[in-house]
């Protein structure tokens, strides 16, 4: 049973699994065809066959093979198949049981880490005979949620066994993608549809991250980009190659798009900004302890949305304070600019506890919050959620209940579809 | 563009919005309610000689933590060891630690400090400090030594003036010993702060009061019994179980003295139907077992036959001239034991075999139950023998097939009868968010989080 415990090596690697290819999968939405996974059983099937063959000897055998596993009925028939080719190969033939020298019974099950696949070989009144073997189990099937009218795109950017805290796009030939993770950012580079890592650089800070980790990149017209972490400020060089000076420090998150020039402090030990605001909202230079906030422009002035740490919505015009009433909104919105409807949404994750989550695009009329999409559906909890610099999209990362993943995707919404 | 839907959709949406006010990401603070069956005289992870693993398990791992932790796959990953590797042979292994972690009383984690905290839960070992790491150096191949050092008792503590100092997540506030307990989240954790403030522990609860105090909203998570999940759960609780990871089983002390003895022994693990205990006396709170671990940790449990054979049973028998009067131990303060027990000796009188219960140590059989101390399966059955009292399993290889030959080569031993696979499980309160639990039932409780706590 192959495990790390029983290959011993320096497992640094585990933690800094970005470097390795075999750790993470890269897709983009041009490629966004179901993943494939090969169900390649050749190999097994032939290790199998081997240990079955060198008991029975060449001859005539009747097989019987049985599926215990999550293999699916066309998996097990193919490894049937194979096998059968296999054993053949070994000089053994099949005949039905009555006829058979022996009689040859595979399961094919699975534990932890791989399939099993178990051969109990009887012979004669002999004690029957156990061989087996064992392959490591395949990850489940990221399989797209199938697309219905929706206006809400998303699209998969990157996925990785770290926590992705937030993900931007630079546009360009090639085009690069910068990942921010809890200890490392990292720059990719477009290469034949595939995203390559070109740099890691690490993050360092003094202080113990929190727990449920947060942070944001900004992109800057003078230098790359800039990270924003708790109690943490790091700033890229302005050029190759790729490097980051993060020092301990309380300044402000720049929130919602770049454009609209507010920021707010965010908790150093904490998950949730702290209310402070900078500049303010008008003269509102706080509000309550807020996890998320989104802008919408009004003819006159501007609307911010505050998703607060109470459960409550706030709406700040710059004078007043409003609750936005009964919401069945989760702790993260962002607004985008799609030109659809009234012209900004807010993107709104879920609220429920099941292992799936969802974001759903809202418009705001008047004070009143509405529906204005179907919910886009994540197969995990989301745990970042960020407008991108021009405000047209936003980073959605999730990590997914099955496999343990986190997914980086870009949303964006597109009008009556 | 069309737009026709679009307002009927927001006006409907807006009729549909539900009452709920609450945020999905975790929120700090809060004080955590939590009752339990074990009542631990002293907070030790050395200590093995608590009765109720699981729970104590369960605790001491808010404030204890090992250099190595398994995942769900029981593969190692690091904890307070951030990387490790052996050289040629396995006997010599060097676990870098983790920089910048400490103790709850702010002291820092030392290879010194690591070295002495794992001499001293295993003496055999040698262990040595070395810059950053600690090495150690085992008396022949130990191929699964990072799976071992996940286990509880490998947990790093620092001892001074009688107290037992932990890295954990959260650290002892009050101590009221077998009573109860209660933890405060430390700020500098090297993983984080936990989410709640505070977590209050009641102790020595039966599961009976454990599930009253639940009911009248006194505790927000307690442990169910095995036979009661169904219930609890058809009730309208939050139950959640883990895999099956307690071996229920029957233990002799020693290997058959005779050919009879051992043909007697083969009839009484025929004569037993697990199903039916598992079915009725446990109400589907386990599976029934013919291997020492289950299936799901190995893939090849279904190979030893779980089912009743009672015309086998009684042509072994038939090879016994005069069956001896076996006396059958079960723990008297584990009322379902006593059933089971119960159970088995009508089973193996329709055999023709007799037992006669017995509460005394010195039975002849003992009903045990053992819980699986990893997820990792050579070290899991390791410690189960050992636990068992068995001869220590000898791996050929690290193939499943070499884990296959060293398990049956202990059944074929014949002193012991594989009985059931049991679950834990306990019951949830529905405002404990961000809950979960490993496969082998320990809970996360650093990340759980109270949907009603303050910031």
């Amino acid at each position: 049973m192959p495990s790390a415990s029983h290959n011993p090596v320096y497992n640094a690697p585990i933690l800094d699994m970005r470097n390795s290819a075999r750790f993470s999968h890269i897709a983009i939405v041009l490629l966004l065809c179901p993943f494939v996974f090969a169900s390649n059983w050749q190999a097994p099937a032939e290790q199998l066959a081997q240990k079955i063959a060198a008991a029975t000897g060449p001859g005539a055998v009747a097989l019987d093979v049985a599926n215990r596993s999550s293999l699916s009925q066309a998996d097990a028939d193919e490894i049937r198949r194979q096998l059968i080719t296999e054993l053949a190969v070994l000089g053994v033939h099949f005949v039905s049981a009555d006829q058979a020298a022996a009689t040859v019974r595979v399961s094919l099950s699975e534990n932890l880490q791989n399939y099993v696949w178990v051969a109990e070989i009887h012979q004669g009144t002999n004690e029957p005979v156990v061989v087996m073997v064992a392959w490591p189990l395949l990850s489940p099937a990221m399989a797209e949620h199938p697309r219905s009218v929706l206006t809400i795109h998303k699209t998969l950017l990157f996925t990785d066994e770290s926590r992705i805290l937030d993900v931007a796009l630079l546009n360009g030939n090639p085009q690069h993608m910068i990942v921010l993770q809890p200890e490392n950012v990292v720059l990719f580079t477009l290469q034949n549809g595939h995203w390559q890592q070109d740099q890691a650089a690490p993050i360092t800070h003094s202080h113990p991250w929190p727990r449920d980790l947060r942070g944001r990149l900004v992109l800057r017209k003078d230098h790359l980009f800039d990270a924003y972490l708790p109690g943490v400020f790091c700033r890229s060089t302005a050029t190759a190659p790729l490097g980051l000076n993060c020092r301990d420090s309380d300044d402000p998150w720049p929130i919602g798009a770049a454009e609209f020039g507010l920021s707010a402090f965010f908790g150093p030990a904490r998950n949730f900004f702290t209310g402070a605001l900078s500049p303010g909202v008008g003269k509102q230079t706080t509000t309550s302890a807020f996890y998320s906030a989104a802008p919408l422009p009004r003819d006159k002035y501007m609307l911010w949305v505050f998703a607060a740490v109470d459960g409550q919505v706030h709406l700040l015009d710059g004078i007043t304070d409003q609750l936005a009433g009964k919401l069945d909104w989760g702790s993260d919105i962002v607004s985008v600019r799609s030109g659809c409807g009234i012209g900004w949404q807010i993107l709104a994750t879920g609220n429920s506890d099941g292992p799936a989550d969802t974001v759903k695009a809202f418009e705001i009329a008047d004070r009143q919050a509405g529906a204005a999409s179907e919910p886009a559906e994540f197969n995990g909890s989301v745990t970042a959620l960020w407008t991108e610099s021009d405000g047209t999209t936003a980073i959605a990362v999730s990590r997914n209940s099955e496999t343990g993943k986190y997914e980086a995707y870009r949303l964006s919404i597109t009008c009556g579809q | 563009m069309r737009l026709t839907g679009f307002p009927l959709l927001v006006a409907s949406s807006l009729l549909l919005a539900t009452a709920a006010n609450a945020a999905a990401r975790p929120r700090y603070g809060g004080n955590l309610h939590v009752s339990m069956r074990a009542a631990p005289a002293a907070l030790d992870p050395a200590d093995a000689s608590q009765t109720d693993w699981d729970g104590y398990h369960n605790v001491c791992s808010l404030i204890f933590e090992t250099l190595v932790s398994l995942d769900e796959q029981g593969r190692p990953k690091p904890a307070l060891a951030a990387s490790w590797q052996a050289e040629p042979g396995n006997q010599r292994w060097q676990f870098s630690l983790r920089r910048g972690v400490t103790f709850a009383d702010s002291a820092p984690v030392t290879p010194d400090l690591v070295a002495a905290s794992l001499r001293r839960a295993n003496p055999a070992w040698k262990v040595f400090s070395a810059t950053d790491a600690v090495v150690i150096e085992r008396d022949s191949p130990a191929p699964d030594l990072p799976a071992e050092m996940a286990l509880p008792r490998n947990s790093i503590v620092r001892r001074e003036a009688g107290q037992v100092i932990g890295t954990g997540p959260f650290v002892v506030a009050a101590w009221d010993p077998g009573k109860k307990l209660t933890l405060v989240a430390r700020d500098q954790y090297w993983g984080g702060r936990p989410f709640l403030d505070s977590i209050e522990i009641e102790m020595g609860r039966n599961f009976r009061d454990q599930m009253i105090s639940f009911d009248l909203g006194r505790a927000q998570l307690i442990e169910v019994a095995p036979e009661q999940t169904h219930r609890a759960a058809a009730d309208g609780r939050r139950v959640e179980n883990s895999s099956p990871m307690e071996l229920m089983a029957l233990v002799f002390d020693h290997a058959p003295q005779s050919a009879e003895d051992g043909h007697q022994r083969e009839a009484l693990a025929l004569s037993i139907d697990r199903h039916l205990i598992n079915d009725v006396v446990l109400q589907g709170g386990g599976e029934p077992a013919g291997g020492l671990l289950p299936d799901w940790m190995t893939g090849y449990g279904f190979l030893f036959a779980a089912n009743v054979d009672l015309t086998r049973a009684q042509q072994e028998r038939a090879e016994v001239p005069q069956a001896a009067l076996w006396t059958l131990g079960f723990d008297v303060n584990d009322p379902v034991a006593h059933v089971v027990a119960e159970r088995i000796v009508l089973s193996a009188r329709d055999a023709g075999l007799r037992l006669q219960l017995a509460t005394s140590s010195a039975a002849d059989v003992r009903l045990v139950r053992i819980p699986l101390v990893s997820l990792d399966a050579h070290v899991a059955l390791t410690e189960l023998t050992a636990a068992l009292g068995l001869p220590q399993p000898k791996f050929n290889g690290d193939s499943v097939d070499d884990l296959y030959a060293a398990e049956n080569a202990l059944l074929q031993t014949r002193r012991v009868i594989p009985l059931l696979h049991l679950r834990t499980a306990c019951a949830v309160s529905t405002t404990v968010k961000g809950w979960s639990q490993t496969r082998d039932g320990s809970w996360r409780l650093p990340d759980a989080w109270l949907a009603a706590g303050k910031p």
